[in-house]
């Protein structure tokens, strides 16, 4: 197999067509999202178009503090848009979530580009992709988690303080919305394993293809990534919560939400 | 004797004189909405924390007592009822879990029903029940933890003129028994007078 066929700027172009088709059948059925359809696929434009060009120079200038400064930023998006998407959380619990994605994801990121790949961590070519996909993962199903966390919260508040009443622990009253919260967290990610390889071909494992990677070495990150996925996600979410629900009552047992 | 004192007790807006509820007796609080009769009870068993004052639970202050071992002992039936899925007997068992107390046996679980004039069978689904008769069954659980003071916030408020008095005198009569305190929040003021052994009213007081 040889390297990938490249795409030619009017080809490129003539991907946007489909957009015209989109937006004719949102027209037709007076969905008013059109606005966030152009910014949305205008933003990805270019943001796409900004990482392009931020990794051919790091890729040209591999430089440890660079690839280190580039996982910084992306870990300090992923808790800002976390952080954005739950704005009801208080301080303590937004430094918590805030802390909880940063070492687990961080680990996880470590451990799989030292141990599973066998390179060094300041290897660009390594890190940066995999530290992408596991920081994305994580972003959905953390902001999932919390999101399901206090929608369960707000409404099941006759529960909450009924069992508070009667002289129920604040652990033990809250801690079955965690459990449901991370149960809604991860079952996206369980449910892509499910379908993997049948119907969905992932696209770390395409991409591998494209580029001309045998598809057995192919299947082999994929795995590997898939399972990491699944670990980083539930870590980053039971880690948020756990330690992040206890800041909901004080030391009088207290519970405000 | 005294069983709760208040001292100079606010929540946020509203301030309360100084209260006292008298052990072993039924104590009505009255007042027009919003003067804080829900806050009060809430107030009472530590679930919220006054904003300036204290209130003495025996002569001690609340605030330097175990929440928890206080809220079993001064037991808070809400305003809001709340029931676990399954059936009226796997209630009584869920509450008593989250309490961390041993289960009860067939015939208490029925007594206490039967007392709250909620004479259902124990494998009866709650969702099935009406709203006044998931309210009933909720008291019936919260009056089998045997408080040392029981609140009841409107516990008649889903419930018919016949029943409701039926409800209260049955209850009342079985804390006399026990000399159990009682603290009711009550908007029925025929039922207050017929019950109440004391009367508090709350006015809206403005600051």
């Amino acid at each position: 197999m040889n390297g990938v066929a490249q795409i030619q700027l009017g080809s490129f172009l003539l991907v946007y067509v489909l957009l015209l088709v989109v937006l004719a059948v949102m027209k037709k059925c007076r969905i008013s999202q059109t606005k966030l359809l152009v910014l949305a696929s205008a933003r990805m434009t270019l943001q796409l178009i900004a990482a392009g060009y931020a990794l051919t120079f790091l890729f040209e200038h591999p430089h440890p503090l660079l690839t280190m400064g580039y996982l910084l930023i992306l870990v300090f998006f992923t808790i800002y848009l976390v952080l954005s998407r739950n704005k009801r959380l208080n301080p303590r619990f937004r430094v918590i979530v805030s802390v909880s994605i940063a070492s687990c994801g961080l680990g996880i990121i470590i451990f799989f580009v030292t141990c599973i790949v066998g390179q060094s961590v300041f290897d660009p070519q390594y890190l940066i992709p995999i530290s992408g996909m596991l920081m994305g993962n994580a972003l959905t199903g953390v902001s999932l988690g919390l999101k399901s966390f206090w929608n369960g919260l707000e409404g099941q508040r006759a529960r909450v303080e009924a069992l508070l009443n009667i002289g129920a622990t604040p652990e033990k009253v809250l801690f079955p919305f965690v459990c449901q919260a991370l149960e809604t967290a991860l079952v996206p990610t369980l449910n892509s394993m499910l379908g993997m390889g049948i119907v969905v071909l992932p696209g770390m494992m395409t991409g591998q293809i494209l580029s001309g990677t045998a598809p057995t070495t192919a299947i082999l990150y994929q795995i590997t990534i898939m399972v990491a996925i699944c670990a980083c996600v539930c870590l980053c979410c039971f880690c948020s919560l756990y330690f992040g629900y206890r800041t909901l009552w004080n030391a009088q047992k207290q519970v405000a939400f | 004797m005294s069983c709760i004192q208040t001292r100079g007790l606010a929540y946020g807006q509203i301030s309360y004189r100084d209260l006292d509820i008298e052990e072993g007796k039924a104590t009505f609080i009255s007042g027009p909405s919003g003067c804080g009769k829900s806050t009060l009870l809430r107030l009472f068993n530590k679930t919220l924390a006054p904003t300036a004052g204290t209130v003495l639970y025996r002569g001690q202050d609340m605030a330097q007592t175990d929440s928890i071992a206080l809220r079993r002992e001064v037991l808070l039936a809400g305003q809001s009822v709340f029931l676990f899925e399954g059936t009226v007997g796997e209630n009584f068992d869920a509450f008593c879990e989250a309490r961390e107390s041993a289960n009860l046996a067939a015939e208490d679980k029925q007594k206490f029903l039967r007392l709250c004039c909620a004479n259902f069978p124990l494998d009866a689904p709650c969702v099935h029940l009406s709203g006044g008769e998931r309210q009933r069954v909720f008291l019936a659980i919260c009056l089998s933890f045997l408080p040392k003071v029981l609140m009841l916030d409107e516990p008649t408020s889903a419930l018919d003129q016949e029943t409701a008095e039926r409800f209260m005198a049955q209850v009342l009569a079985f804390c006399r028994e026990r000399a159990m305190t009682v603290v009711a929040v009550s908007h029925d003021p025929a039922l207050t007078g017929r019950h109440a052994e004391n009367i508090i009213s709350l006015r809206a007081e403005a600051e």
